[in-house]
C-alpha cells in the first residue's frame, strides 16, 4: 500500500470537519474504550497478567532470531511450509506463486494487517486472482477501496447509510435500513466465495515457536471458513509476533480480547498446526506460513523502540488516544494508526515522510495506560521527535526546517535577560496588533497560520505582569 | 529470502552472536520442563472431576453471558429430548453430527424420529475414496441445518466450547449450519484458558497436538457497521449448549 503518511496534516483537518467520522469516533469509545476498562477491572490479576505478558513478548523479541528458528524447524514438522519474506515485494511474490502453482482463481481473506501493508489485494488482481475480503468491515472497505480505519473495526467510520449505497452501488442490491439486513447479504455474498475458493489467506495473530502452530482471533467466524474451507491457507504476519510455547496462549488471549472488544473471550479462536492430517475429515491440504520483516529489523536494531514489537495489535491505544478520537484512522495515512501507528508507520515506510506523526500525540500518555502490555509509546515518540530534530540515530531523516532552528535560536535569546525579554515581547506586542481581537488572535498570515487554522491563540497581556505588579 | 540470511539479518540486527544459547525467561512457560507439565496435567485432571459441580455451575453461567442458549439437564435422556425440541423449533430437515463419545448416549437416530429431520454423522469411513467421501460430507455440511457435536473441554472462565481435530469430528459440523448445538458432559469442564493450554502442551510432547483446534465462546457476530451487535456472520447465529449432569 502506498503510504500517505506525509499529507497528515491535511487529511487530519479534512476529518475534524467530517460530522460522520467525528460522530462514529465517540462510538469507538463509548464502545471499545470503556468495555476494556469494564473488562481488565473485571480481570483477577490484570495487571499482573499484563507484566507477564509484557515479559514474554520482551524475552522473545529480544531472541526472535533463537525463537524463529525453532519455528521454521516446528512448522515444517507439522507438515507446512514457512517462508521468510524480507519485504513486502518478497512476501507477494511468493504468494503469488503458490497460488499460481496450484492454478488458484479465488482466494478468501481473513483479516490480515501485514496483507494491508504488502498492498496485497491489488497485487493479486494483477496477477489474475480474485480476493476477497471475508471480515464484514474489510468487506466493506475493499468495496469501498478504502484502508482500514481502525485495526479492530476497519469500516467503524462509515454510516449504515453509506454501507446501503455502496452495497447498491457494487453488489445491485435493493436500498437497506437495517444493520442485521446489511451483515445477511455479506453472509450470502461471501458464502458463495468461500465455497468456491480455492485460497485461505489469514494473517495469525500470535504464532507459537515450541509447536509450529498458528492463533487466529475473529468474532464472524471468516478466519474459521479461511482455514477450513479451500484446500490451501497461507498465513502471513509480521516476524514479531511469535510466542515461545503454547502455554503461553491463555495469558496473551486474555490481554488481547479484553483490550480490543472488551470480551471475555472472541467468538472463536482457532489454533492451525500444518495442513489437516490424513485421517482428518476435512481442511486445507497445504499449509503455509509468511512471516514478512518489511522494516521490522530497523525497530529491532534501535534499543530505543524494540518495544514497539510488543505490540500485539490490540488496538486499546488508538481508543484512548485523544489525537486518534478527533482525527480518526485515515489521518495516518497508512496502515496503523493511533498512538502505535505513529511510531511503526514512519518506522516502516520512511521517518522523514511520516515526520509529522510523532507530533501527532499530546504525550498524555492515556496510550501507554491503555496497552496491556505497557508499552512506553509517548517516550519512543519523544524519543523520534528528538532524532528528527537534532540525534545523531536517523541523520538522513533529520528534518528540523532551518526556519525552526532559527526560531528556537531567537526564543532562547529572548528568554535569556530581562533586557532582551522586554525588547522581544513589545516586538511581539506592535505585531499582534492587528491580527489580536479581544485577546485571542484567531487568523494568523502563513507560515504562522499553521497555529492558527483550527484554534485561536492567546494574544499577549497589552501590559505586561511585571508592569502591573508594580503598579 | 533464505531463512539462514533472514535469521542472520534478524540476529544482527539485536546484535547478537551466533550459536548464543538461549535459556528460556521465567516469563514464559518454556521454561517448564515436560515433567512439570506432566505434573501440572495430573493435577489439572483431579482437580476438573473433584470440582466438577463447581466448574459446571460456573459455565452455565459464563456460557450464557458468551451467548449460548444454555440448558442444564440431569440425564441423557433429558438431554435428547431437548435437543430434539431445538429439531422441531428450527424446522430441521438435515442434521449433521460428529462421532464425538458425548453424542453416543443421547441415540440422537431413535431421538430426532418423527421430526421430519434427516440425520448423518459426518464422518470419514473406510470403504471408499476419502477424497470423494470428503467432497460429499462438504457439500452435506453447506446444505445443513443443525450441526451437533460433543466437545473436548469447556472452560468456565470464558463460556467456552472446545474442539479438538480427532478422527470424526469435521471442522465445518459447527462451522456452516446456521445453527449449533453443542453437548458438555460433567467432569469436561476446565476452570480456565491457563489449564487447556497446560493439557494442550502435554499433548504436543505426547505427539498428540492434532492439525486444529476451535475455541468457541458464543454465535458468530460482528459489530463492524455503526458498532451495533448482529449475529450470524459466517458462523452459526444460534448456538445451544447443553450440559448434561
Ligand atoms: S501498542 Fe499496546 S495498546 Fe496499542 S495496539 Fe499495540 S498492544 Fe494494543
Amino acid at each position: 500500500m502506498q503510504p500517505r503518511i506525509k499529507q497528515f496534516p491535511q487529511l487530519a483537518a479534512a476529518a475534524l470537519k467530517d460530522e460522520q467520522i467525528q460522530n462514529n469516533l465517540l462510538g469507538l469509545y463509548n464502545g471499545f474504550h470503556q468495555a476494556r476498562i469494564a473488562a481488565s477491572e473485571a480481570t483477577p490479576n490484570w495487571d499482573e497478567l499484563s507484566d507477564r505478558g509484557r515479559a514474554i513478548k520482551a524475552h522473545t523479541i529480544d531472541n526472535l532470531d533463537y525463537y524463529l528458528e525453532m519455528v521454521e524447524r516446528t512448522v515444517t514438522a507439522a507438515g507446512g511450509k514457512v517462508f521468510f519474506a524480507k519485504d513486502s515485494d518478497e512476501a507477494t511474490q511468493y504468494v503469488i506463486e503458490v497460488a499460481k502453482a496450484r492454478g488458484v482463481k479465488l482466494a478468501i481473506k481473513g483479516k490480515s494487517m501485514v496483507s494491508e501493508e504488502m498492498g496485497l489485494n491489488h497485487r493479486l488482481e494483477e496477477a489474475g486472482i480474485e480476493p476477497v475480503e471475508t471480515d464484514l468491515g474489510e468487506y466493506i472497505i475493499q468495496l469501498a477501496d478504502e484502508t482500514p480505519f481502525h485495526i479492530i473495526a476497519p469500516a467503524i467510520h462509515k454510516s449504515k447509510e453509506q454501507v446501503s449505497d455502496l452495497f447498491q452501488e457494487k453488489l445491485g442490491t435493493p436500498p437497506m435500513t437495517e444493520i442485521s439486513d446489511l451483515a445477511a447479504e455479506a453472509r450470502r455474498q461471501l458464502r458463495k466465495k468461500f465455497i468456491e475458493a480455492d485460497m485461505g489467506i489469514t494473517g495469525a495473530n500470535f504464532v507459537v515457536a515450541e509447536t509450529g502452530t498458528v492463533a487466529l482471533v475473529t468474532n464472524e467466524g471468516n478466519g474459521r471458513m479461511s482455514t477450513s474451507m479451500p484446500k490451501l491457507h497461507i498465513a502471513i504476519t509480521g516476524m514479531e509476533k511469535v510466542l515461545p510455547s503454547i502455554e503461553d496462549l491463555g495469558i496473551m488471549l486474555r490481554l488481547l480480547i479484553r483490550s480490543a472488544t472488551g470480551q471475555r473471550i472472541s467468538s472463536y479462536v482457532t489454533t492451525v498446526t500444518g495442513p489437516r492430517k490424513s485421517d482428518d475429515e476435512d481442511g486445507p491440504e497445504e499449509f503455509h506460513l509468511v512471516l514478512v520483516d518489511n522494516g521490522r529489523s530497523k525497530l529491532l536494531a534501535d534499543p530505543a523502540l524494540r518495544e514497539s514489537l510488543y505490540c500485539i495489535r490490540c488496538g486499546a491505544c488508538l481508543n484512548a488516544c485523544p489525537v486518534y478520537r478527533k482525527v480518526g484512522g485515515h489521518a495516518y495515512g497508512w496502515v496503523y494508526p493511533g498512538p502505535i501507528g505513529a511510531i511503526v508507520s514512519p518506522m516502516l515506510t520512511g521517518l522523514s515522510d511520516g515526520k509529522d506523526l510523532p507530533y501527532a500525540s499530546s504525550l498524555c500518555g492515556a496510550c501507554k495506560e491503555a496497552c496491556p502490555v505497557k508499552i512506553n509509546i509517548p517516550r519512543m515518540l519523544l524519543y523520534m521527535r528528538h532524532q528528527l530534530a537534532e540525534g545523531d540515530n536517523y541523520p538522513e531523516h533529520k528534518t528540523a526546517p532551518l526556519g525552526e532552528a532559527i526560531t528556537f535560536k531567537l526564543w532562547r535569546l529572548s528568554l535569556s535577560n530581562s533586557l532582551s525579554l522586554k525588547i522581544f515581547s513589545g516586538l511581539a506586542r506592535l505585531l499582534q496588533k492587528p491580527f489580536a481581537k479581544d485577546g485571542r488572535i484567531n487568523k494568523l498570515p502563513p507560515p504562522l497560520s499553521a497555529w492558527t487554522n483550527l484554534r485561536t491563540f492567546p494574544a499577549l497581556a497589552s501590559r505586561p505582569f511585571r508592569k502591573r505588579w508594580k503598579s | 529470502m533464505d531463512s539462514k540470511e533472514f535469521i542472520a539479518n534478524v540476529r544482527r540486527s539485536l546484535g547478537r552472536e551466533e550459536g548464543s544459547q538461549v535459556t528460556p525467561s521465567e516469563a514464559t512457560h518454556m521454561s517448564l520442563s515436560s515433567q512439570q507439565v506432566e505434573s501440572w496435567a495430573q493435577a489439572i485432571t483431579r482437580g476438573i472431576e473433584a470440582h466438577a459441580d463447581e466448574y459446571m455451575g460456573q459455565l452455565e453461567k459464563t456460557a450464557v453471558e458468551a451467548g449460548w442458549r444454555v440448558a442444564r439437564c440431569a440425564t441423557a435422556a433429558q438431554a435428547a429430548s431437548h435437543i430434539r425440541n431445538i429439531v422441531r423449533d428450527v424446522e430441521a430437515t438435515s442434521v449433521l453430527h460428529s462421532a464425538h463419545p458425548a453424542l453416543e448416549a443421547l441415540h440422537l437416530g431413535e431421538t430426532l424420529i418423527g421430526t421430519g429431520a434427516n440425520l448423518e454423522a459426518m464422518v470419514l469411513n473406510d470403504t471408499s475414496d476419502r477424497e470423494v467421501q470428503r467432497d460429499a460430507l462438504r457439500q452435506k455440511a453447506i446444505n445443513a441445518d443443525i450441526g451437533i457435536t460433543g466437545v473436548d473441554y469447556a472452560i468456565a472462565e470464558t463460556g467456552t466450547a472446545v474442539l479438538l481435530a480427532r478422527k470424526g469430528v469435521s471442522r465445518v459440523v459447527s462451522l456452516l449450519p446456521p445453527v449449533h448445538i453443542a453437548v458438555v458432559e460433567k467432569g469436561q469442564v476446565l476452570p480456565s484458558l491457563d489449564e487447556l493450554f497446560t493439557l494442550r502442551r502435554k499433548e504436543f510432547l505426547h505427539n498428540n497436538l492434532g492439525s486444529y483446534m476451535n475455541l468457541i465462546s458464543g454465535p458468530s457476530r460482528s459489530a463492524d457497521i455503526e458498532y451495533q451487535l448482529v449475529t450470524g456472520v459466517h458462523g452459526p447465529g444460534e448456538v445451544h449448549m447443553v450440559l448434561i449432569g
